[in-house]
């Protein structure tokens, strides 16, 4: 007999979302779908009209943790469709902060997993909180990664939370020959605490890897070994930065691109059947409440052939490094892989920086209507931009969020896996509910 | 009254030991030989300061000044800039008698320029902006922890640079290219050109150009500073200096003891202390009055206090 457990609001990721489980009667859910519930905020609509120099600075306000994509996805599809080269200064710079940002997000979802993961060897959960030396070492090794993460980005744009340094054209300014010794001293630094971290993260996913069950409100519950598998396909443009229209041969086709309401991916009204009162966090929803995925979803399915897909870490290691991995394991295991090439990527970049060198393009073009759209590899996955500029003011505005991608994805990905892991394969999507809301 | 000069450990008065700060210096040179000191030494790895047209000729990347047309830039506006070495530090020593928006520059500092300590030198009003962002950091996330040494400068009020013009061209009838140095001092506005001649105009003239905002300020010897100076107190050549923070008295200390300032008590200069006090009461009574003016400003209606 099929029950229906809703899970809401699910915890340890950014925004606000649901879950609802169609549950067999050994616990395996044999539909989920996972509801995206962050208010729309609209920010496609009331950019329109908007200049475009103010356009990136709105959609960095998209989300706190990737403000950076938002706002580097902004300006390139902004200067995609104007037509317009940034100076190569200016693009390490983006690329600094890009690769910088990525490696403090990458950080803190390793803190959003942690309390799902159990010391190697032993039946002890960890608690990231705890002033135990064991959980501390880990997390004071995260927090200073995540310092130097935003540090980076503080130096080379201008400000760790929703950068203020790049611009259509470039960035404003260069760096003085001083920031740039600081942000080389930070990456080397942070090279060696990744290289940490990536062990240690390691160590513990593959050890949870390896166990039968785990403890969920108070219950043992068997852990699958296809935790999380789905065959939606994955998506991914780049191994680091991104891709825009004003390349030759971009990375990305935008005619495979579609975006369909909910009402395609997910159920309709219906309630719930089964209340857990012992979930962790205080039970699940009541039986008899009411839902309707559908309608209450917020952001809308952007479908990539018709398909919803994955992206992120693991679609690109998948893409560009021939990653096999497949699941929720796979998905945490690969973020935590991109952490090196992130903070090399730092490096090389810094390196190659002239603090000398011009980070403005000259006259912008006003832009004629033409559409242009900038791909980012943000944190989450791929990140698209779509925009028409005419005369300097946005007439078209769109937004492809990496969660967007991932959520319908994710309700496909829960089959076969117990109900009470749900949170933790959603979990693996490192989701970012404002994002996709937007 | 009482509290006219604020806090402070020790008062003395001091002049640069460096001849050729003194060249370049408004008074002693205590500020130039001050940052050059903590820079040499490690307590600050940066300074904003107010430099002028021909520092951002010599170093436009350490402005933020977003103009690449040099014609564009008044003689004598002050423009906020980074200083890293002495060189640029002469670069921009003197006094400039209008408007300079040093803490545009204070966050800035420790993003693209690097800085983690930061050395400041401002006017009262920039001393306090220093310590409310320090306080309460609105959008200055990590500046308050890199704030090294904030250097006070005393200030009765100051000008528009509009002000400045009309001052200069029209009531002292010298082309601003031309001078050389400006001077309030002695109940005069004090213009001496570069080819020797020396205007000086009556205060009471000035009055009228100075901007409304100092009109309501309470602080005449920067008693925020981790070390206030200025000229008022001390022979010509020389400058008051107050010592009031442990982080001031500690950079004092050693400055001293390296032999970077020549000093006398202050109770042996003329006119001392005793001329501080008074023009600081005659500032803050006189803009006590303003504000209390402002609570009956309308009918039945009042113009904001920014101090309750």
């Amino acid at each position: 007999m099929t029950r229906v457990i809703s899970i809401s609001p699910t915890i340890r990721h950014e925004g606000k979302s649901g879950l609802v489980l169609d549950v067999d009667e050994k616990g395996i859910v044999t539909r989920g779908d996972w509801v995206g519930l962050s208010p729309v905020r609209g920010i496609e609509r009331f950019c329109t009209g908007k200049k475009m120099h103010q356009v990136p600075k709105i959609a960095s306000r998209t989300c706190g943790i990737c403000p950076v994509p938002h706002v580097l996805a902004g300006v390139g599809a902004m200067e995609a469709s104007i037509g317009c080269e940034v100076p190569k200064d200016a693009l390490l710079l983006r690329r600094i902060i890009h690769s910088a940002s990525r490696l403090s997000v990458h950080a803190l979802h390793a803190f959003m997993v942690l309390p799902d993961l159990y010391y190697p060897g032993t039946d002890t959960r960890i608690n990231p909180y705890s002033p135990e030396p064991r959980a501390r070492a880990i997390a004071d090794r995260i927090q200073r990664i995540r310092e130097i993460g935003q540090d980076c980005v503080q130096i080379a744009g201008g400000e760790a939370i929703h950068p203020g340094n790049p611009r259509v054209g470039g960035m404003y300014r260069n760096i003085s020959p001083q920031a740039k010794t600081k942000l080389f001293d930070l990456a080397k630094e942070g090279n060696v605490l990744a290289h940490e971290h990536l062990d240690c993260m390691l160590a513990l996913i593959r050890d949870f890897s390896r166990r039968e069950w785990v403890e969920i409100g108070g219950a043992r519950v068997p852990v699958p070994k296809n935790l999380g598998y789905h065959n939606q396909g994955y998506l991914a443009t780049d191994p680091l930065y991104g891709t825009s229209s004003l390349e030759e041969h971009p990375s990305f086709d935008l005619a495979r691109y579609a975006e369909v309401s909910p009402e395609h991916w997910y159920r309709g009204p219906g309630e719930v059947t089964y209340g857990d009162p012992t979930y962790p966090g205080g039970g699940t929803l009541p039986e008899g409440t009411a839902f309707d995925p559908a309608r209450e979803m917020c952001p809308a399915v952007p479908i990539y052939d018709g398909q919803p897909v994955e992206v992120g870490a693991a679609a690109r290691l998948r893409r560009f490094s021939n990653f096999d991995e497949k699941g929720t394991i796979g998905q945490l295991v690969a973020r935590q892989m991109e952490c090196i090439p992130a903070v090399t990527e730092l490096e090389d970049c810094i390196d190659r920086l002239n603090p000398a060198g011009a980070v403005r393009a000259g006259t912008l073009p006003p832009g004629d209507g033409k559409p242009g759209w900038a791909a980012n590899e943000a944190p989450r996955g791929t990140l698209v931009h779509i925009t028409r500029v005419k005369d300097r003011k946005v007439r078209f505005f769109k937004m492809i969020v990496p969660t967007s991608w991932n959520m319908p994805t994710a309700g496909l990905a829960l089959a076969g896996s117990p109900w009470q892991l749900a949170e933790f394969v959603i979990r693996g999507y490192d989701p970012c509910i404002s994002c996709a809301s937007h | 009254m009482g509290a006219e000069l604020g806090k402070y450990k020790s008062c003395v008065s001091a002049r640069s030991t460096d001849k050729e700060v003194l060249k370049y210096a408004q008074d002693g040179g205590i500020v130039t030989s001050l940052f050059g000191y903590a820079l040499d030494t490690g307590i600050i790895d940066g300074a904003i300061v107010a430099a002028n047209k021909e520092f951002y000729a010599k170093y436009p990347s350490k402005c933020i000044q977003d103009s690449s047309n040099l014609d564009m830039i008044e003689p004598w506006r002050p423009i906020p800039a980074i200083v890293n070495t002495k060189a640029e530090l002469l670069a921009a020593a003197g006094t400039k008698y209008n408007i300079s928006p040093n803490i545009a520059l204070l966050k800035e500092a420790t993003r693209s320029f690097g800085l983690d300590k930061i050395g400041i030198v401002g006017t009262p009003c920039q001393m306090q902006a220093v310590r409310k962002a320090q306080l309460y950091p609105v959008g200055m996330r990590d500046v308050g922890a890199s704030i090294a040494l904030a250097v006070g400068i005393f200030c009765m009020e100051n000008f528009p640079y509009q002000s400045i013009l009309q001052l200069v061209e029209d009531h002292a009838a010298m082309k601003l290219e031309s001078v050389k140095k400006m001077e309030i001092g002695k109940g005069k506005f004090w213009v001496y050109g570069k080819r020797g001649q020396v205007v000086q105009l009556p205060l009471k003239v000035t009055h009228k150009y100075e901007q409304p905002g100092c009109h309501v300020c309470l602080d005449y010897v920067a008693n925020l500073g981790d070390i206030s100076t200025g000229s008022v107190g001390s022979p010509d050549g020389w400058s008051t200096i107050f010592v009031r923070s442990k982080i001031g008295e500690a950079v004092w200390a050693k400055a001293i003891a390296d032999g970077v300032f020549e000093t006398q008590p202050i109770e042996k200069v003329k006119p001392g202390l005793e001329l501080v006090t008074k023009l600081a009461n005659e500032k803050i009574t006189k803009n006590k009055n303003t504000l209390e003016a402002r609570k009956t400003f309308g009918v039945g209606k009042a113009l904001r206090n920014p101090y309750i």
